[in-house]
């Protein structure tokens, strides 16, 4: 048994020699398949890896009161109505202030908003339009894993105050200032003197795209005045300990409902997520995403079999006679079938191996040359493999069959 | 008897029509023999060749080849009947072109499922007896036709088959080369083995001590080589076939 599979992988292997080109194109359909299949796991696996890492930066038993859903939604629970959404009123400074005051289980609030797009400015120099300007109450930075590394975050006054001053993302002020210390320097926002008091630790893209470095955080009552008041704001709480998060999460929403006046059978108008469930909307995109590249890898998976499956016709035709030859001095069926396939499956793992060969190196690539974070799961190797033998044996099986059924006297007359 | 054919008939159907390929042939050979089965085209040879040589079916008539009865096996149990009893010469060689002289004697070795050490043994021994001993490595386009011929029949005795069959073994070749390859069946002959050679050729069918002639799926003679071979040319008038055709 063994001794004729590894007859039947010889015999395979001397076709791939005897057909060298005939081999190579056929693999290409597996190869450029499993490869892609491996280049995009690795891209996924590697964003996943990033993406929980990065949120789970933010500040231990914090959860957030937002107007708007955070990250995205696929399947499971009703589907958002973006326009009833929009209707619901804004979350303000006041109800920041109104959840510290009520709710026993929480420690801590803060609020934050934003504003994208910004031109960072000093007398000499100017940041790219791509500075997001952060609005922010004194205790957001700690709520939000946001630490101070020179100088020193504004103070009460001066948000309340709604001073000029502003706490630098390491990318602003390496930009800005690269060579003296900025805090103590003048920044200008939309022609407007601010003072800088502070730079922010570095804390690199989440999901390599959003880079949370390249900010500025200003009072929030400054942001208001600068870039509009009735703006919405996003507000983060803390809970006293790990244990009352759940506690903090139900007072949380029962102010919120009696500040709003919700009636008791309608949904909350705003929205709570946590670290994990902002984290996990972005995890359910990401299984979305790996299973929509999953089915065009196998579609190029299909046509590569189809290629298997002609080339396999053909060499099944070819060698009609040596079929003939075999079965005339004592091959039996199951034999000649197991040939074939063998030939067919090892044929497409061969070009497996390639692809995820393939697939490593540009997954290490991707990190080495664009900086992306990518890393191949385990499971994306045995997958491919997996498949591609798969797709040998399918796509194999019948020209095997026809190898086999073969009568041995017309065989040896065709030529 | 090492075969025993009684009332053999095969019959294949051609549109509507039933052709009697062999129409009830009974027939006995004893280990050792050498014998000719002679015909014109049409007679019924090559079916009766693939009858002994378990290639083919019987519809009708059984067929004991070695103590068993061959008649009735299916597909799989045939091919291992091949493997095991007989040895098979083919006119045009049927060798791998791809292998070597040295792998394609193996060939029917490998499908009894012997190790590459006992199958290398038999095959270097099968080489030697046909003096092929020193082109082991080569393929058969590097071979001349006599040459091929030897390394077909090296790999009918690699698997020391009970039966050597050939159909029309000369039949490819110069008659200097055919000769040669008839010397090397008598020389096996001698060495006691048991060859049934099928051909169309009297002058070869003469060289054989026993001949059987097959006309219309029937056997018309059955005696010594050099009665049987020439056995059409006396009765011409008797074979239809043989008259000069008018123009």
């Amino acid at each position: 048994m063994i001794r004729a599979f590894f007859d039947n992988l010889r015999l395979a292997f001397g076709t791939f020699v005897a057909h060298p080109l005939r081999t190579m194109l056929t693999l290409l359909g597996i190869m450029i398949g499993v490869s892609t299949v491996m280049t995009m796991m690795a891209l996924l696996e590697g964003l996943r890896l990033k993406v929980n890492k990065d949120f789970s930066q933010l500040g231990a038993n914090v959860f957030r009161v937002d107007k708007w859903p955070q990250g995205f939604r696929f399947g499971g629970g009703n589907r958002m109505n973006w326009n009833k959404i929009a209707q619901r009123p804004q979350l303000t400074v006041d109800d920041k202030r109104a959840l510290a005051e009520h709710c026993p289980s929480v420690s801590r609030t803060g609020a934050s908003s934003w504003q994208p797009a910004q031109r960072v400015r000093t007398g000499d120099t100017e940041t790219q339009a791509n500075v997001f300007i952060i609005g922010a109450t004194v205790e957001y930075p700690e709520l939000s894993g946001i630490t101070i590394a020179r100088g020193r975050m504004f103070n009460d006054t001066e948000e309340v105050d709604g001073r000029r001053v502003a706490v630098l993302g390491p990318d602003v002020a390496d930009k800005l200032f690269p060579s003296v210390d900025p805090v103590g320097q003048e920044i200008r926002l939309k022609g407007r003197p601010y003072t800088v008091v502070g730079v922010m630790a570095r804390r690199g893209k989440i999901m390599g795209m959003f880079n949370m470095d390249n900010q500025v955080m200003i009072p929030m009552t400054t942001f208001f005045g600068a870039y509009g008041k009735r703006r919405n704001v996003s507000i983060s709480v803390e809970a006293k300990d790990a244990d009352s998060v759940d506690k903090a999460m139900e007072e949380v929403i029962r102010v919120m409902r009696q500040r709003r006046d919700v009636a008791p059978t309608a949904e909350n108008n705003f929205e709570i997520s946590t670290n994990e469930s902002m984290a996990k909307s972005l995890n359910d995109l990401s299984n979305v995403v790996t299973a929509a590249t999953f089915g065009v890898c196998l579609l190029s998976l299909i046509v590569g079999g189809i290629g298997i499956l002609n080339i396999m016709l053909v060499s099944v035709t070819e060698r009609t006679r040596e079929i003939g030859v075999r079965k005339a001095l004592g091959a039996r069926r199951l034999r000649i079938l197991a040939q074939f396939a063998t030939e067919a499956v090892a044929l497409s793992v061969f070009g497996g191996l390639i692809g995820i060969g393939i697939g490593f190196g540009l997954a290490f690539l991707g990190r080495w040359m664009l900086g992306l974070y990518t890393a191949v799961p385990a499971w994306a190797v045995l997958l491919s493999v997996g498949m591609s033998s798969g797709v040998g044996l399918v796509f194999g099986i019948y020209p095997a069959a026809r190898a086999a059924r073969l009568d041995p006297v017309e065989a040896m007359r065709s030529e | 008897m090492l075969i025993e054919l009684t009332d053999i008939r095969r019959e294949y159907q051609v549109g509507t029509e039933v052709v009697h390929a062999l129409d009830g042939v009974s027939l006995g050979i004893a280990r050792g023999e050498w014998v000719a089965i002679v015909g014109q085209s049409g007679s019924g040879k090559t079916t009766m060749m693939n009858v002994i040589g378990c290639l083919d079916t019987p519809t009708g008539g059984r067929y004991v080849l070695n103590g068993k009865d061959v008649s009735r096996m299916n597909d799989d149990e045939l091919a291992d009947i091949r493997n095991k009893e007989i040895g098979f010469v083919f006119q045009n060689f049927q060798l791998l072109p791809r292998e070597t002289s040295l792998a394609n004697v193996e060939l029917p070795l490998v499908y009894r499922g012997l190790s590459a050490k006992e199958r290398r043994e038999k095959a270097i021994a099968a080489l030697k007896k046909v003096k092929l001993d020193n082109r082991m490595m080569h393929k058969p386009t590097e071979l001349s036709g006599g040459q091929r011929q030897r390394v077909a029949i090296a790999r009918a005795l690699a698997s020391e088959p009970s039966l050597l069959l050939a159909d029309e073994p000369t039949g490819n070749l110069d008659s200097a080369t055919g000769e040669e390859i008839i010397r090397l069946f008598e020389e096996l002959h001698g060495l006691g083995h048991t060859i049934v050679l099928v051909t169309h050729e009297p002058r070869l069918a003469a060289r054989c001590p026993r001949a059987v002639r097959l006309s219309d799926g029937k056997v018309i003679g059955d005696g010594p080589g050099q009665d049987v071979a020439w056995q059409d040319r006396a009765q011409p008038s008797a074979h239809p076939a043989e008259a000069p055709v008018a123009s």
